[in-house]
């Protein structure tokens, strides 16, 4: 069966430390935009940590929410890209053709997760900071969208190495540079047509919930609520 | 009014046609200029990057989008108000017809340049063309923006057909007037025009075929260019009253343009004899039964949303109700509906001056609308950590700009290359054709058919 | 000839000649013979060690061939090399488990930066003026050497200082080995993020004068007093893997994480109970819960042990800190103390943890001192689930710790200590320092100022020899973690890839120099190149420790280099019963400026993404939005909302912070972490020179910091501030989030 890959991201573990963020621009080649670009909203952070407040001091609380690319299975971003630059793969990926894209930008618009970037530059990478870039992972020109891809240069390296070793992929195998990275061990990345894989089994908690279900779009990552203390003091 | 003989109404329409006075160059030279900037912006952009714009993360739309929305919507007038005025047989149509055409065909032209302008990658604009790529890829036909490409498009050929076709008796005239150079290219314009009975069936024919058909094809244009943003998953987008909310705005915007440009002329032009009181006043009924109309959308629209309380509306509901684009949004009010609303419901007020003031406020209005349906929606989309702002930069303003003074001096050129008011129609409603009754241009029998 | 090889010539000439035409500059550049062997497109992956933090995580370098251009024997040219490509934990490290943070991440901009210093640097104008002149590396170490050799033969000795970061494995064998040698001579500790007050605590309260490692993966319940645990403090990776084991790594267990600080922080912001605390007060609530854990009979006040012995008052129970006795100075409710206290007792094992601005206020010592005690009462001292102490890190500990900076500026402005030469080696004293200890005008004092920096920052701007540094990756690592793991860990790393500049490896410059120097110095050092120091410290260790996989030295030095070093479980040393230290009074926490005219606490933090300002160079450190504020590029002032209403501040308005020492100016962020008489700032930018990223940037919370010291030791008590606000302005912050805090009118009607 072909692999449906998916994402799994506890909140009861992050804490917000965002090595994902920077892991994913050294590994995909995001150019930083500089502060006069930053300033202007052109930051391209293809996962973000979105930080919420609640309550007030002292009784405030803090939730960190990793959002990236949901690879939503009903993607908006797909129908509505006039060549064909965003479109669904065989293995469940929101795939993002950079060639094909003439930058309409529609596709940004309709993303409700806000986690489309587009190229409104040149990227710039002041040398030799540019012998840093990931020759697996193209550099996008002026004009075009880019997002994240959940490593698929990652997921393609891993599929191409176990067919050529003739095994299967195992679970954990593929992990993209964010999932990598993570120390509290917080996302975790798998093959979800595999029901013995972690992704799978973690899809299935109690706690797991989809960001903005009610849209319809049917994304592929699953967050697992935050849980609280179910102690209790000793009498 | 007196009486005008054919020869006099021939004299004096083709009158602008002939000599450039000084504040006619005057004129063309500015709006050239203005024009000229905003191709050199423009050029800027496409070589720097859409970044020399006010567009960011998750404002993706801005200006561009407005102007193209704005330009499309404008274009309805035009050939609807022709086309419907045709077949409903309205003699006051006659001075009102060919101005009204012309704003269609250049607004549409104008519109049309935006979509690539906005693109990323411009240069790649053909690949919106249905052709099969070298990996064998047609477009994306699910895609609301190839909708727009095709009917466009379709609207573009049918509207210019819509204004050539009953200009060919007018080339012949002006052919039959010329000489040397301008003779050849309106002799080649008027396609051997002779006046015969037969030419004169087939052309009306052809006429009628025309209005028919391009009402739907107008009406489907801005049903669809309004399904870029109802097809989104946008709050205070994914509105099914989208379809209709905009052709409405698309005629009363396209009405409003036709009164300005009409008032312009019969100024300019010394058109007083043409363009009468009881044309505008008709015009501007109709203009006030658009303004009630698009209150009616608008207040629907708005009193929905409210009452729905949605979480992903209500920010966007809010922000243009009393948030940042409360300014905006009370000012659209009052040019769209407030200040035309007594001008053209009141006799009294119901002149040359107050129409075309009426107008005015109305295409300001209509383009502000366009601008608060996009940006406050995307500046508020689901996740609020998302949200952001839009501000226009240069770039920007210039090409807007430059595309009022592109209508305006596409309007001027025009004017010296064709008749501005239809002579063989006016003249038909002096003449009884077999199937028409006998018609006078007078002031007081206005609608006499 | 061949067709084909006139075709080939043609189509090179043809080629170069277009290129040529182009005004492509790569034809112009002569290409050198690749000094390694890889295959382009296939990643090999080697060992490293992150030097971004004092953690020491282990590391893997993603390799792949490039082409660089890089200066060999002073040509410009193209080279084929391999080139670091990505940087990933080691997965067999006990410190990193393969994860890194993401200032290790950002690593790789180090290697690569624009504004490195390439080659060494003479100075040529006045001093601070920036003008340097290139000069060759015989030159340069030839000028050092003399300097020193002066130096060592000097009568009446000393003259020698060296100002340094924290500095372990064989680096610290060299200073150590200089300082020996040279009689007299300063080692100068310039980080502003250190554990000495951590080690002194630690060292009375069970002996072990060393930062201890917590278990947090089999941990059940934290009690974290300020400790930024999860972000920058100690050893935040292998913190961040224990938190997420302690959560959800245990089927049908999970611990739960109280955090006591006056401002959450992005470790709070995972807490399941943010509890705010006075400033200064922590010490206090940490006996009050052990007041209510022994007066509850949870645990025998005597398990405490020795540690408890040092609080005074502890035999009789505490009865100076019951809950309601404490509840004002605390801030913390009676009945909050009390539950916590019955939550943690009933839940082992249980942990406490205690740093930042806990430990850097003048009772920090005290502070630390009871929080080590109520470690002990819960029993969590040298248990799982509690804080280890391995007993080989003890080796690390022993020596004493570097000198104070603030002391040390002012013996060398005083004339107390005359010294003639500085080494700066991994440091930034002119930033890492309050204005108020007068570093500035103490180097002004010294005549010859060599620095190793890599970038020209605010100290390496006062240098008269610069001798650049190779980055991290260019060169041979090693190191001993003193935290992070219950394992006895060295660790050691090759350099991943060939230096891309004329830059040579801090510690060699060093050997160089102590052979030259000859004596006793070059006895104490017999290595020429630091990868021998590494190697002979590594058969030292075999010789101690013994493997079992490696049948000699020889191995054992090959497997290490494989894997990243060499790692061993050890039994955890219990808390030592020593003897000695009196009963210590609570002290309450001073703070310098009167209340009255500076009303507010001022309270600077490490950045999660600037540390103590080292990473603020690196774009990515710059533009990753921080986790609370999502301030990118800038610097920023958190503000209470209900103080900046008071003050009729709104996020942006610049705002200067006086206080008794200085004042500086940020723009304020409403913040509704944060106490109302606290405002906090984030360490890192502010820096006058240190490359284009950051220079210029923002404002140094250090620089107004008060000269207070933490009580019994000789710590910089960097919490014990009070500033005064005034607005003065507009300014524009770039927020990645933008601040939800105030209702917006769109979120008004939510």
């Amino acid at each position: 069966m072909a692999h449906q890959w998916g994402m799994v991201i506890d909140l009861d573990r992050c804490t917000g430390c965002e090595a994902c963020v920077v892991a994913c621009h050294a590994e995909n080649n995001i150019s930083t935009v500089g502060e006069d670009q930053a300033r202007r909203s052109r930051a391209k952070h293809w996962i973000r940590v979105e930080r919420y407040y609640e309550g007030e001091f002292p009784d405030v609380q803090v939730k960190f929410m990793p959002v990236l690319c949901q690879q939503c299975d009903a993607a908006p971003c797909e129908p509505v890209c006039p060549t064909f630059a965003s479109y669904h793969t065989s293995e469940g990926l929101n795939g993002q053709i950079y060639n094909r894209c003439i930058g309409t930008r529609y596709c940004a618009n309709a993303c409700p997760y806000v986690v489309r970037y587009f190229n409104f530059f040149n990227p710039v990478w002041d040398k030799p900071l540019n012998l840093q870039l990931n020759p697996d992972v193209s550099v996008r020109e002026v004009g075009v969208m880019e997002k994240c891809t959940f490593c698929v240069q990652r997921i393609k390296a891993g599929e191409i190495k176990a067919e050529a070793e003739k095994r299967e992929l195992k679970d954990g195998e593929i992990q993209p540079a964010c999932v990598q990275s993570c120390a509290p061990r917080a996302m975790v990345f798998g093959d979800l047509n595999d029901p013995e894989s972690e992704v799978s089994r973690l899809a299935n908690s109690g706690r797991a919930t989809k960001l903005l279900a009610e849209l319809g779009t049917r994304p592929k990552v699953t967050y697992l609520q935050r849980d609280a203390w179910h102690g209790h003091e000793n009498a | 009014m007196a009486t005008k003989t054919p020869e006099q109404i021939t004299e004096d329409l083709m009158r602008p046609m002939w000599g450039l006075s000084g504040r006619y160059v005057l004129a063309v030279a500015f709006l050239a200029g203005v024009v000229v900037a905003a191709l050199c912006a423009f050029m800027w952009q496409v070589y720097a990057g859409l970044g020399v714009s006010g567009l960011r993360t998750p404002v993706f739309w801005g200006f561009y989008i407005t102007d193209f929305v704005f330009w499309i919507g404008l274009s309805h007038a035009g050939t609807l108000i022709s086309a419907i005025l045709r077949l409903a047989n309205a003699t006051w149509r006659r001075p009102v017809t060919r101005c009204a055409e012309v704003i269609t065909v250049f607004a549409l032209s104008i519109g049309a340049t935006f979509p690539i302008i906005h693109l990323g990658r411009p240069w790649l604009a053909f690949w919106l063309f249905p052709y099969p790529s070298e990996r064998g890829l047609w477009p994306n036909i699910r895609s609301p923006l190839l909708w727009d490409f095709f009917a466009i498009n379709t609207y573009l050929i049918s509207s210019v057909t819509f204004l050539l076709l009953p200009m060919i008796p007018d080339f012949a005239l002006i052919r039959d007037r010329a000489n040397g150079w301008k003779q050849k290219v309106y002799g080649a314009l008027s396609l051997g025009w002779t006046g015969t009975p037969r030419q004169w069936h087939r052309l009306e024919t052809a006429m009628h075929i025309m209005a028919i058909a391009v009402i739907p094809v107008a009406v489907s244009v801005h049903s669809i260019v309004s399904w870029d943003f109802a097809m989104a998953p946008v709050p205070m987008w994914h509105s099914t009253i989208f379809a209709p909310y905009f052709v409405a705005g698309a005629i009363f915007s396209g009405i409003a343009a036709l009164i300005l440009a009409m008032a312009l002329l019969r100024k300019f032009l010394h058109l007083e004899d043409y363009l009468l009181p009881i044309h505008f006043e008709n015009l501007g009924k109709l203009l006030l039964v658009m303004s009630l109309l698009w209150f009616y959308f608008v207040f629907a629209e708005r009193l929905t949303a409210w009452y729905g309380n949605e979480t992903g509306e209500m920010p966007v509901f809010w922000t243009t109700q009393h948030g940042t684009y409360a300014g905006l949004f009370w000012l659209m009010v009052f040019c769209n509906f407030l200040i035309p609303v007594p001008i053209l419901a009141i006799k009294k007020f119901r002149t040359i001056l107050g129409t075309a003031l009426a107008s005015f406020t109305v295409v300001i209005g209509m383009w502000l609308e366009r601008f608060l349906i996009i940006v406050p929606s995307l500046s508020h989309k689901y996740l609020t950590y998302s949200w952001g702002t839009y501000r226009p930069t240069w770039v920007e303003i210039t090409i807007t700009a430059g595309t009022f003074c592109a209508m305006a001096l596409l309007y001027m050129i025009f004017s010296k290359v064709v008749p501005l008011i239809s002579i063989w129609e006016l003249k038909a409603g002096l003449h009884a054709a077999p199937h028409t009754p006998r018609v006078v241009v007078e002031p007081s029998e206005a609608g006499a058919d | 000839m061949e067709r084909r090889d006139f075709l080939k010539i043609s189509a090179i000439a043809g080629a170069t000649a277009a290129l040529e035409g182009c005004g492509n500059p790569d034809h112009q550049l002569i290409r050198f013979v690749p000094e390694e062997d890889l295959l382009p497109g296939i990643a090999t992956w080697k060992p490293s060690i992150c030097t971004q933090c004092p953690a020491g995580c282990g590391m893997m370098v993603r390799v792949m061939q490039g082409e660089a251009e890089v200066i060999r024997k002073g040509q410009l040219g193209l080279l084929k090399m391999g080139l670091a490509k990505k940087l990933e934990g080691n997965p067999a490290h006990p410190i990193s488990q393969g994860k890194l943070c993401p200032r290790g991440q950002a690593g790789l901009q180090v290697t690569y930066h624009p504004d490195r210093i390439k080659n060494p640097l003479v100075r040529e104008g006045a001093r601070g003026s920036g003008q340097f002149k290139e000069i060759g590396w015989d030159d340069a170490i030839k000028q050092l050497a003399s300097q020193l050799s002066t130096l060592h033969t000097s009568n009446p000795p000393g003259g020698l200082a060296f100002v340094t970061g924290p500095l372990r494995g064989q680096r610290k064998t060299i200073l150590d080995a200089f300082t020996t040698s040279f009689q007299g001579s300063y080692a100068v500790g310039a980080a502003f993020l250190d554990d000495s007050v951590a080690r002194a605590a630690n060292g009375a309260s069970f002996g072990h004068a060393a930062p201890g490692t917590v278990d947090l993966a089999n941990s059940n319940y934290v009690l974290s007093f300020g400790a930024d645990f999860l972000g920058t403090w100690n050893s935040p990776v292998a913190q961040n893997v224990g938190f997420g084991h302690m959560r959800k790594g245990r089927p049908g267990m999970r611990g739960k994480f109280v955090q006591f600080e006056p401002r959450i922080s992005q470790t709070g912001a995972s807490a399941d109970e943010f509890v705010a605390v006075q400033p200064g007060a922590e010490g206090v609530l940490a006996l009050a819960i052990a007041h209510v854990v022994i007066a509850e009979k949870r645990k025998p006040l005597a398990s405490a042990g020795h540690a408890g012995s040092l609080i005074d008052g502890w035999a009789q129970g505490l009865p100076d800190y019951a809950p309601e006795k404490v509840a004002a100075q605390t801030g913390v409710k009676a009945e909050t103390i009390a539950r916590i206290a019955r939550e943690a007792a009933s839940h082992d094992p249980a942990v406490a943890i205690i740093g930042d601005s806990a430990t850097a206020q003048t009772n920090g010592y005290f502070n630390a001192l009871a929080v080590n005690a109520l470690n002990a009462l819960l029993g969590s001292v040298g248990k799982p689930g509690g804080i280890l102490f391995g007993a080989g890190l003890n080796a690390q500990a022993s020596k004493s710790g570097p000198a104070s900076l603030e002391l040390f500026a002012s013996q060398v402005s005083s004339g107390a200590a005359p010294v003639k030469v500085l080494l700066v080696y991994n440091a930034n004293p002119i930033f890492s320092a309050p204005t108020a200890w007068g570093v500035r005008a103490a180097l002004d004092k010294i005549p010859f100022i060599a620095s190793f920096a890599s970038f020209m920052d605010e100290t390496a701007l006062l240098a008269d020899l610069i001798l650049p540094d190779s980055s991290p990756l260019e060169s041979w690592l090693d190191d001993v973690p003193p935290s992070g793991s219950a394992k006895f860990v060295m660790s050691v790393a090759p350099p991943a890839m060939a230096p891309l500049h004329d830059t040579r490896s801090a510690p060699d410059v060093l050997l160089d120099v102590a052979q030259r120097i000859g004596g006793d110095l070059a006895k104490a050092l017999p290595w020429k190149t630091y990868d021998e120091a590494i190697q002979a410290a590594f058969a030292a260790l075999y010789k101690e420790k013994g493997s079992k996989t490696a049948k000699d030295a020889d191995e054992f030095w090959s497997r290490a280099k494989d894997q990243g070093g060499w790692w061993t479980d050890e039994p955890s040393a219990t808390a030592n019963g020593a003897s000695g230290g009196r009963p210590i009074k609570a002290s309450a926490a001073q703070f310098d400026g009167e209340a009255s005219q500076y009303p507010f606490h001022f309270l600077p933090f490490a950045s999660q993404l600037f540390y103590d300002g080292s990473l603020a160079n690196l774009p990515w450190m710059q533009e990753a939005p921080d986790p609370l504020s999502t301030v990118m590029w800038g610097t920023w002032l958190e503000i209470n909302p209900r103080t900046a209403q008071k003050l009729n501040i709104q996020r942006g308005d610049l705002v200067e912070v006086s206080s008794p020492h200085g004042k500086l100016q940020a723009p304020a962020l409403i913040a509704p972490g944060v106490a109302p008489d606290v405002v906090a700032m984030p360490i890192g930018q502010g820096h006058e020179s240190y490359t284009r990223y950051a220079s210029g940037r923002g404002a140094n919370p250090i620089s107004i910091l008060a000269p207070a010291t933490v009580e019994g030791t000789g710590a910089l008590a960097w919490a014990a501030t009070r500033v005064k606000l005034s607005a003065v302005g507009r300014s524009a912050m770039i927020l990645f989030g933008g601040s939800l805090t105030e209702a917006s009118p769109e979120l008004k009607h939510r």
